[in-house]
């Protein structure tokens, strides 16, 4: 008993000394913060060897370096900010259509099972059509240009934030609604003090969702019926057989995807912290 | 991967003995890459189609086991280029531009010998005042950039006094041209002759053909072959070439024409298009097979084109990628060496033609 007693402290000595050490807390956190970029840095030395190695046509497979350096310089060219300025731009406008609608049509949905009964089971049977099928049509309609754009970003994410929002709400304990039952609370105070508030994380899911489908949908678009933006550089590249401008535009659409997700998971992160738990 | 086998077979080859050596002299099977007229059918157009289907190249190959497989490709110059880089083609047939553009980014091809031209047609809206290429000043127009038709297309407005500064050019793959046509979010389109539907259906009008515009306005391409293919197979590079020239013969024949158009027809094209395509021209002069100093001055100003617009990164030395003689060889071996017009550079004088 007693020698434990004295090993107590001291091992609180030393976890105290780790702390105050030279050695800051992140140096002991760098193994697991290395370990997600174990398996790119495999892929890339792979991609490396490859190229050196000849193993594919440098027309088909170019080194690392080679698209590191067709990156600098379509952003020296301004070629990558012009285009994804447009791409960004079409991805705020269609998702703010299409999230904006799908909110609000999700929440009708929710809440009126008659509605639900009426309007659901074709919305989503519409709803299993993807974008892409959609657009040899909608160009018939709408011509090239940005219209389309809009329409199909919207598309997509309209679908998503619908199902999400309306799924949100079905699932409210029924006990908040006998409450609101209870205080008789009229219709516009239940949606926007209870309803939505408690159907937000759920409704937030679908957020997430509607803006990878808008990235995916935007890129789609370009590739195949625009003249500007990352999708249509990319085209261009395979075009003027430049696939190091291909792998460039594959680069930039990962990074941006990759950051877009990230400030989502994060907002939402903040966003559960003020939301009742079982909400 | 692709590589690999090849180090392999070419190892298995050189430690075998003599027989495998002049057994692979043949190659077991030969790619062939055409445009496709986007029907989905498995026929092209000019010498590949004619040499496909009248047999003219199986000719070449009987008795041998060697498979000759013909594909069509519907992405149009960009595909064959990737088909040529990852070994789906050995042999190809296609638009100059796309052509320059592979092999000034490293494919290594070489030029065997001339499909012809392609007729190059401008379309507008009917309910729109263009009656001519002037007209289109400040007009939207779509074509597929970086082919032989946008090549068409500048030199239609230069020659007409405009600057692609003085109109919006929009890049359209063919059926979006169709539907922004039909849908009026474009003015004009060019295209070659699978346009003319369109205006068979009311929706446009044509406004200028290269028929009109002389030889030099008019759309060219080459029949490459990779440079690993002649050199390991020279033997059936020979048969290849010469199969082609005979189709050429055949093509060239007057009264081969009628059945000519009708196997371009197999490609999708209606019959009554292709015959209005190729109206009041003998085909012998459409299909010159030859490299003469037209055929050099066109690519020449193609290369000139492709700098100009940024399509290439490096300069392209023309000579060092033409590969003449296998085409030499065939027409002195025929006696087909005075069949076709020999041209000068403007393409207006001819010596020895027939």
């Amino acid at each position: 008993m007693s020698e434990r007693s004295l090993i107590v402290p001291r091992r609180r000595l030393d976890r105290r000394r780790l702390r105050l050490g030279a050695a800051p807390r992140w140096i002991s956190r760098l193994p697991a913060l290395l370990w997600p970029l174990a398996l790119p840095a495999i892929v890339l030395l792979g991609w490396q060897v490859a190229t050196t190695r000849g193993w594919l046509a440098p027309q088909i497979l170019p080194a690392p370096a080679a698209v590191v350096a067709t990156l600098i310089d379509l952003a020296r060219d301004g070629d990558i900010t012009s285009n994804l300025a447009i791409s960004l731009w079409r991805i705020v406008s269609g998702f703010a259509i299409g999230a904006g609608a799908g909110i609000v049509f999700g929440v009708a949905l929710g809440v009126s099972p008659r509605l639900e009964r009426f309007l659901g089971p074709s919305f989503r049977a519409v709803a299993q059509v993807p974008s892409l099928g959609w657009l040899p049509f909608l160009i018939l309609i709408f011509g090239i240009g940005e219209t389309l754009n809009y329409v199909i970003i919207a598309k997509a994410c309209f679908v998503p934030v619908v199902l999400n929002t309306a799924g949100g709400i079905r699932n409210i304990p029924r006990q908040y609604l006998e409450v609101a039952d209870a205080f008789r609370l009229t219709r516009t105070t239940r949606i926007f003090r209870l309803i939505l508030p408690a159907a937000l994380p759920q409704v937030f899911s679908g957020i997430r969702l509607a803006l990878s489908h808008a990235w995916i949908a935007l890129l789609v678009v370009e590739m195949l019926a625009d003249t500007e933006g990352v999708g249509y550089m990319m085209t261009w590249g395979r075009t003027l057989f430049q696939i190091d401008v291909v792998l460039a535009g594959m680069v930039l659409i990962g990074i941006i995807g990759f950051v877009m997700d990230a400030g989502l998971r994060r907002a939402e992160k903040r966003l559960r912290r003020w939301v009742p738990a079982d909400g | 991967m692709i590589r690999i086998r090849q180090t392999l077979l070419a190892a298995a080859v050189a430690i075998g003995s003599v027989g495998v050596a002049a057994a692979a002299e043949l190659p077991p099977v030969i790619h062939f890459a055409g445009v496709g007229s986007g029907f989905g059918l498995p026929f092209g157009q000019n010498t590949f189609a004619v040499a496909q289907v009248k047999g003219v190249m199986e000719a070449e190959f009987a008795g041998t086991d060697v498979r000759l497989d013909w594909g069509y490709f519907t992405g149009t110059g960009p595909a064959i280029n990737e088909a040529l880089a990852n070994g789906q083609a050995d042999f190809a047939q296609y638009g100059s531009i796309p052509n320059i553009i592979g092999y000034a980014n490293g494919l290594p091809t070489r030029i065997l010998l001339s499909y012809g031209g392609t007729n190059i047609f401008a379309v507008a809206r009917k309910d729109l005042p263009i009656q001519s290429i002037k007209d289109l000043r400040g007009r939207k127009i779509a074509v597929q950039k970086a082919t032989i038709i946008h090549w068409a297309l500048l030199k239609a407005l230069q020659a007409n006094g405009l600057t692609e500064r003085d109109v919006t050019i929009v890049d359209l793959k063919n059926p979006d041209t169709f539907a922004a046509l039909a849908a009026g979010s474009i003015d004009a389109a060019f295209g070659a002759s699978y346009i003319l539907p369109l205006r068979d259906q009311g929706i446009v009008k044509v406004i200028y053909s290269t028929k009109d515009g002389g030889a030099q306005a008019t759309g060219f391409g080459a029949i490459v072959v990779t440079d690993s293919f002649q050199k390991r197979y020279p033997e059936a590079t020979q048969r290849v070439v010469d199969g082609l020239v005979k189709a050429g013969r055949f093509i060239g024949e007057d009264e081969n024409r009628e059945e000519v158009l009708r196997i371009w027809a197999k490609s999708g094209v209606p019959y009554e298009i292709i015959a209005e395509d190729f109206a009041g021209k003998p085909l012998r002069a459409q299909t010159n097979p030859l490299i003469d100093d037209f055929y050099l001055a066109q690519f020449r100003d193609a290369i000139e084109f492709e700098k100009q617009q940024k399509l290439i990164r490096r300069d392209v030395d023309l000579t060092a990628w033409l590969e003449p003689r296998y085409l030499a060889d065939a027409l002195k071996r025929l006696d087909l060496e005075n069949f076709w017009p020999h041209r000068s550079a403007d393409g207006l004088r001819q010596s020895a033609a027939n």
